[in-house]
C-alpha cells in the first residue's frame, strides 16, 4: 500500500492546528461507487440455484448458497427426536428476546446455540440502542432517518414498526435487568448516530451489548427455555406440505445427529463476518459464519440485498492480530474527528457509515493514509482531541476503547488510533413480515439473518433495536401458532429438490454448507467432531 | 479480532509455548486461541467473541520461572517464551435461580437476595474471587456490599464482568460471585431505572400521539 509513513505522518498529526473539512469532491452516490467494496465489480455474480435465481449475490455469500448440503437422508437413521412447540436456533439478542416471549405465552420452547448461549455480535455491541425518546425527536424522525441511511431501500412497513417499538424495547430491557447511562436528573442519556437528525441511540458506556446479553441470559436461564449450548444445526426440516417443522443437530458433545421436531422455527443465526467478504478483516464474533441463509434458502426462503453489506469506518487497523476490532462509532459520536496522514480532516465524521468507509478507502488508495508496511495502511481517529475538548470522557464513557487501547499499548488519550474500515453488518437477508415471518410457512428470521429493515446501509443503534422488536414480535406469533395439529411426516426431502437443482446449473459438489466454523478453526480435520461430516 | 494467522508476520519473533499440552512455536503476537490455530491444532470449544467480552475462552496460564499459575482469558493472553496454557471446561451452571417478577418490591429485595444466595454471607474471605478475575475486579467486596443490601454499589464493581464464572469455580463457599454482582445490577435496574424521557414518550405511544406517515403522505 501507498501512503504517507508512519512517523511522517505522526508529525504532521502532532503539528496540531484547528483543522477545518476539505471541500468534499464527490457526493456520496459517486464516492460510493468508486471506492466501497460493495460496488467491486468482480465481487458480485448472478445466483443460478433457489428462491433468488438471476438476483446478483456476493461472490463468496453465493458459493455457499448453492453449495451442498452436509448430510443425507442415511445419516438419520436411528437419530434421536426431541419434540417442541417453538426451536430457537441461535442464542443472541434476537434468540433470546424471542425464546423469552415464547415461553412466556406458554410455548415449550428450545434454543439450540452453535457455541455457548450469548456467544453473538450482541456481545460485542458497543454504540447503543436507538429510541426516539427526546423532546425534538419523533418516531416519524426515527423513520424517515433509517429509510435515508439505507438508501431508501429499506422496507418501510418493517422500519414503521421497529421505531413505534423502540420506546418499550428499552422499557422491556430495563425489565430484564439491563441498565443504561442516565444523566443527573435519572434521564436516559442519548447521543447521535451517523446520518441522523438527533440524538436517539441511549447505550451503557460502549458496554450496550454486553450489558444487554449480561441481563438477557440471566433471563433465560432462569426460565422453562430448554438451552442447547454447542449444538450447532446442520439442515432445517419441513413436513409433507412444506412447512417448516424442525431441525437437524449435529452435537458436538457426542457427535451425534438429533433431530428436533417444533411446530415453528426461528432462526437467529447472526451475520456473515467471518467469511471476510473481499478479504476484509471483520469486527464479528467467531460464530458470524451466515449459517442461516444457507439454511433458509435451501427451504426455499426469499432472500433479499445479497450484495450490500456494512464495513464499519473504524475498524482497528494496527497491531495486526487486532485488526478489525471494532471502535464504537460513540467514539466519532463524542467529537472525534478523522484525520489522513497529511493530518487533514477529509470527511464529516458523522455521515453515514458507507460514506465515511468510502472517505478512509478513497485516502488510503490515493495515497494519503498512514502506511505502516506493504499490507497495512489507515486513517488517525483522534481521541486525543475528544479528551482535550472533553477532559475525562473517555475512561467514563468509553471504557472499552481505553481497554482496547492498553491491549495496544497506547493510551488513547495522548495517541490517536489507527483505524481501518472492518466488515461488520449483513445489510440484507431474508425476506420477512412484521412478525419476522419467512416467505416459508413456519419459519421466523430475525435479528442481522433478516432483511428489510436497514437497506443497503444501517444506521448505530438500529441492529441492537431489531433485535430485540422483532425477536419479540416473532417470538409472540411462533407461540400463538404452535397449537396447531401436528406434522404428519417431517424429512429433509427438500434436499433431493437441492441436489437435482444444483446437477442441473452444473454447480461444484465439493462445497458443503453450512459454514459452521472459520477455517481457521480447523474444525473440519478435528477427529474429535467426526459427527459434523458426512460418512463415507 | 483477526483470524487471519498467514500473515506477513514471519520475519517476527518466534516463541515456543505450551498449549492444552502441545509444544507450539508461533508468533509473539498472537493470542494463545490464534497460536494453537496457527499451529494446525483445531480448537472450537471455548471460543467465542475473541474480543474479550464473551468469557469463553477461559484459560491457566502460567509464565516462565513462576510457579504461580492465573486464570486468564486465551483471545487475551500473548503467548511467550516458556508460556503454559491449559484450557478450562465450563463448569456446571451455578444453583441458584429466581425471577426478578418474583421480587414484589424494592423493601423484599434484601430478603429475597438472602433466600436466592444464602452462601453470600458466608463468605470466608479467602480471596479466591479477586484472584482468580481476569478482568480485576473486586469481587469479594461486591458480594460483601451485595450481602449488607449495598446493591447499587455492588453492580458498580461487576461493570467489566463477561460471566467467564472464573470466580464460580474458585470460590469454596459456592456463592457464584458474579451471580451475585448480575443480580445486584439487575435488580438496581429493575426498581430504579425509571427515566423521565422515556417514560414521557411511553406515555405519548399510548396516547396516540405519534403517527407515522408515509412518504408517499399517507398514514402508515
Amino acid at each position: 500500500m501507498t501512503g504517507i509513513p508512519y512517523s511522517e505522518a505522526l508529525a504532521h498529526y502532532q503539528s496540531a492546528k484547528p483543522r477545518s473539512l476539505k471541500a468534499s469532491d464527490m457526493a456520496t452516490d459517486q464516492l460510493l461507487r468508486a471506492f466501497h467494496p460493495d460496488y467491486r465489480e468482480d465481487s458480485l455474480l448472478s445466483l443460478r440455484v433457489g428462491p433468488n435465481q438471476g438476483d446478483q449475490c456476493h461472490r463468496q455469500l453465493a458459493e455457499l448458497l448453492q453449495a451442498d448440503a452436509r448430510i443425507d437422508e442415511a445419516d438419520l437413521a436411528g437419530a434421536s427426536i426431541v419434540k417442541t412447540d417453538v426451536l430457537v436456533i441461535g442464542g443472541g439478542g434476537a434468540g433470546c428476546a424471542a425464546a423469552l416471549i415464547a415461553e412466556q405465552s406458554g410455548a415449550r420452547v428450545i434454543m439450540a446455540t452453535k457455541l455457548r448461549l450469548g456467544d453473538s455480535n450482541t456481545v460485542m455491541a458497543e454504540g447503543g440502542i436507538q429510541a426516539s425518546i427526546e423532546r425534538g425527536d419523533t418516531p416519524q424522525m426515527h423513520l424517515d432517518d433509517s429509510l435515508k441511511a439505507g438508501h431508501y431501500k429499506g422496507d418501510p412497513k418493517l422500519v414503521a414498526k421497529m421505531v413505534m417499538d423502540a420506546p418499550d424495547v428499552i422499557r422491556w430491557l430495563i425489565q430484564q435487568g439491563m441498565q443504561f447511562d442516565l444523566n443527573e436528573f435519572g434521564d436516559l442519556m442519548t447521543r447521535r448516530a451517523g446520518g441522523t437528525s438527533a440524538d436517539r441511540v441511549v447505550y451503557y458506556r460502549d458496554y450496550t451489548g454486553l450489558e444487554m446479553m449480561r441481563a438477557l441470559r440471566e433471563s433465560v436461564r432462569n426460565s422453562k427455555i430448554d438451552v442447547w449450548d454447542y449444538s450447532p444445526v446442520v439442515e432445517l426440516m419441513s413436513n409433507e406440505s412444506g412447512h417448516c417443522a424442525g431441525a437437524v443437530i449435529s452435537n458436538l458433545k457426542d457427535c451425534s445427529y438429533v433431530l428436533i421436531e417444533a411446530q415453528s422455527v426461528i432462526l437467529a443465526t447472526g451475520g456473515i463476518g467471518r467469511m471476510h467478504l473481499n478479504g476484509f478483516p471483520t469486527s464479528n464474533h467467531f460464530g458470524a459464519t451466515g449459517d442461516g441463509l444457507v439454511l433458509a434458502y435451501r427451504l426455499g426462503a426469499k432472500l433479499r440485498d445479497l450484495d450490500s453489506f456494512q464495513y464499519h469506518p473504524t475498524g482497528l487497523a494496527y497491531p495486526q492480530h487486532l485488526a478489525g476490532t471494532l471502535i464504537t462509532e460513540g467514539v466519532r459520536s463524542a467529537g472525534a474527528q478523522l484525520l489522513n496522514g497529511l493530518g487533514e480532516r477529509f470527511v464529516d465524521e458523522l455521515k453515514t457509515r458507507d460514506h465515511v468507509s468510502a472517505a478512509i478507502l478513497k485516502e488510503c488508495a490515493e495515497g494519503r493514509g498512514v502506511r505502516l508496511d506493504e499490507n497495512t495502511a489507515g486513517v488517525w481517529l483522534d481521541t486525543p482531541g475528544v479528551e482535550r475538548s472533553n477532559p475525562g470522557i473517555l475512561a467514563e464513557r468509553l471504557p472499552k476503547l481505553v481497554e482496547l487501547g492498553n491491549k495496544c499499548g497506547i493510551n488513547p488519550a495522548e495517541m490517536p488510533l489507527l483505524v481501518y474500515p472492518t466488515l461488520h453488518y449483513q445489510n440484507g437477508g431474508v425476506v420477512i413480515d412484521e412478525h419476522g415471518h419467512s416467505t416459508v410457512p413456519g419459519l421466523y428470521c430475525v435479528g442481522e439473518v433478516s432483511g428489510g429493515i436497514h437497506g443497503r446501509n444501517r444506521i448505530m443503534g438500529n441492529a441492537l433495536l431489531e433485535v430485540i422488536s422483532f425477536g419479540r414480535r416473532a417470538g409472540l406469533q411462533a407461540a400463538r401458532m404452535s397449537h396447531g395439529r401436528g406434522h404428519k411426516k417431517v424429512t429433509i426431502g427438500h434436499l433431493s429438490k437441492l441436489r437435482r437443482e444444483l446437477a442441473v446449473a452444473g454447480m461444484p459438489m465439493e462445497i458443503k454448507g453450512p459454514m459452521l466454523f472459520p477455517e481457521c478453526a480447523k474444525f473440519e480435520k478435528d477427529a474429535d467432531y467426526e459427527g459434523f461430516r458426512r460418512k463415507k | 479480532m483477526t483470524d487471519r494467522h498467514d500473515m506477513s508476520e514471519m520475519d517476527e519473533k518466534l516463541v515456543n509455548v505450551k498449549i492444552d499440552g502441545k509444544a507450539i512455536t508461533a508468533p509473539a503476537s498472537l493470542s494463545a486461541i490464534q497460536a494453537l490455530w496457527y499451529a494446525g491444532y483445531p480448537r472450537i470449544k471455548s471460543v467465542g467473541c475473541l474480543e474479550g467480552v464473551c468469557g469463553s475462552c477461559r484459560v491457566l496460564v502460567r509464565r516462565a520461572g513462576n510457579p504461580e499459575v492465573h486464570t486468564q482469558l486465551g483471545c487475551q493472553t500473548l503467548i511467550e517464551e516458556g508460556m503454559q496454557v491449559m484450557f478450562l471446561v465450563f463448569p456446571r451452571p451455578t444453583h441458584h435461580t429466581y425471577k426478578l417478577e418474583d421480587i414484589s418490591s424494592s423493601w423484599e429485595v434484601q430478603t429475597k437476595f438472602h433466600q436466592i444466595f444464602p452462601e453470600a454471607s458466608r463468605c470466608r474471605e479467602c480471596r479466591g474471587c479477586n484472584a482468580s478475575c481476569p478482568k480485576g475486579i473486586d469481587v469479594m467486596r461486591g458480594v460483601e456490599l451485595a450481602s449488607k443490601g449495598r446493591f447499587r454499589e455492588a453492580g458498580e464493581l461487576f461493570v467489566e464482568c463477561v460471566m467467564c464464572d472464573l470466580c464460580l469455580t474458585a470460590c469454596p463457599e459456592l456463592i457464584a460471585p458474579n451471580h451475585v454482582g448480575l443480580f445486584s445490577r439487575r435488580v438496581t435496574a429493575y426498581f430504579h431505572t425509571r427515566p423521565s424521557n422515556l417514560i414521557r414518550r411511553l406515555e405519548g405511544l399510548q396516547r396516540g400521539k405519534f403517527e407515522l406517515i408515509n412518504r408517499d403522505g399517507k398514514p402508515s
